[in-house]
């Protein structure tokens, strides 16, 4: 709570581009995720073989991953686009880009030579490729920090949680909360 | 009644309906909130299950189509008298993707051949250029080429997919692989010693540089159908694949 009234103190004086800026990110992410999906969401079958290419998880797992994790990724990325439960959808998308960030890391330090099969294809490289595990990692570290402000000042501008009146309490909604606490 | 209580009275009020209209507010946001979550979830859910579906191999067809192994170590695969349309298939024993095809649409390339539907052409190739990878792929492909029966060449085409070794270590060792032509039921005479003396290597590596540039191929698993190139999206996808060549021999 103590965190909570932190944030809602610094946004009431932070300048009016914070807004902006959780759109802005919205976008980004979303626009990433929704892209890196629908390059895999054709072929199944590559999509579970990038997932094993990293061997971490078990074939059983690294099969549901493939076919699950473009369709996520769609629906995430949408969810985002729109600005539909954005703190959620946020927070998914942040959860992702972490797990992808392990997985990246992990297999270079195992100094296993893949492609990430972010945007498609079965995670092998083509001939004469090298990997590009620093560029993967700093793009998804980006990503994850996209997701972290999104997460923390939801929904911005253009966003249907406003539309819909699904945004998290404002000043007056707060007050009265709290004024209902002390009627109760 | 006071004017003091009057108002108390009419502020009680207010706030009384402030608080029912607070109430209705907060379910109608949680009952959005629950829709849209269920409408995500139930996407998610049926997009998982209907990848699931696309990659779900076909049974295979008792027998197959006559099988040859040709002179330059290619396979021929088709019923008397099938000559069009032409499936041919370059793949790699060592590439991981080719597994992948293979488990996913390898039995309806098969079937395709055996109903007399396409003529199906193995182009077993090495395209790997750096270790262990490569070695490994040249000595299961000269193997291979040790096999002179189509039956049990396609039998040993599926064991050595099966063991197929990841690609940061060395396999298909030249023990393994005389072992395991035996348990695919090769048997040509000569060919634990074809396999073990790497008689073929040498012509393993210049079939695939041929191949490569002939057919400018930039991977493997490439099918063409025709001799047009297939995209991924149709030989990773078995109905997808099916459809293609049938709709090619119409």
């Amino acid at each position: 709570m103590a965190s909570d009234s932190h944030a809602f103190r610094w946004s009431l004086s932070a300048p009016v581009a914070v807004p902006w800026v959780t759109t802005l990110a919205r976008l980004v992410l979303g626009g990433v995720l929704i892209v890196a999906g629908w390059l895999k969401i054709g072929t199944p079958a590559l999509s579970v073989q990038a997932v094993k290419a990293y061997e971490l998880l078990p074939d059983g797992v690294a099969t549901a991953v493939g076919y699950g994790l473009p369709i996520l990724e769609i629906v995430v990325g949408a969810l985002l686009v729109l600005g539909l439960l954005t703190r959620f959808s946020a927070v998914v998308a942040g959860l992702l880009m972490l797990a992808f960030v392990v997985g990246i890391a992990s297999a270079w330090a195992r100094g296993l030579r893949i492609d990430c099969g972010c945007f498609g294809g079965d995670g092998t490289l083509a001939a004469g490729q090298e990997p590009a595990y620093l560029a993967e990692l700093l793009r998804d570290a980006g990503l994850v920090l996209c997701a972290a402000w999104a997460a923390w000042f939801p929904p911005g501008r253009l966003a249907l949680d406003s539309l819909l009146g699904l945004t998290p309490p404002d000043d007056d909604d707060l007050l009265d909360d709290s004024q209902e606490k002390e009627n109760e | 009644m006071s004017k003091g209580a009057r108002s108390a009275a009419a502020r009680e009020r207010i706030a009384a309906q402030r608080q029912a209209d607070r109430k209705r507010d907060r379910r109608r946001r949680l009952a959005t909130i629950a829709g849209v979550a269920v409408v995500a979830v139930a996407a998610v859910g049926f997009g998982s299950w209907y990848a699931a579906s696309q990659d779900t191999a076909e049974a295979p067809r008792q027998g197959l189509a006559p099988t040859t192994v040709n002179s330059d170590g290619s396979v021929t695969m088709a019923q008397a008298g099938v000559e069009s349309p032409v499936l041919d298939v370059f793949e790699d024993f060592q590439c991981p993707a080719c597994k992948s095809m293979e488990d996913s649409s390898g039995s309806t390339i098969r079937n395709l051949a055996a109903e007399g539907k396409a003529k199906v052409v193995y182009h077993p190739i090495t395209i790997f250029p750096q270790e262990p990878t490569r070695s490994n792929s040249i000595r299961a492909g000269a193997a291979a080429r040790c096999v002179t029966d189509g039956a049990q060449w396609v039998a040993f085409h599926d064991k050595l997919f099966q063991e197929q070794p990841p690609e940061t270590v060395e396999g298909f060792r030249l023990n393994d692989l005389v072992s395991w032509g035996k348990s695919a039921g090769v048997t040509a005479p000569d060919f634990a010693d074809c396999v073990t003396t790497q008689r073929k290597a040498k012509a393993q590596e210049q079939f695939s540089t041929t191949t490569m540039r002939q057919q400018k191929l930039t991977g493997t698993p490439t099918v063409k159908l025709n001799g047009k190139e297939l995209g991924n999206e149709t030989i990773f996808v078995p109905a997808k694949l099916r459809q293609a060549v049938q709709a090619a021999a119409q």
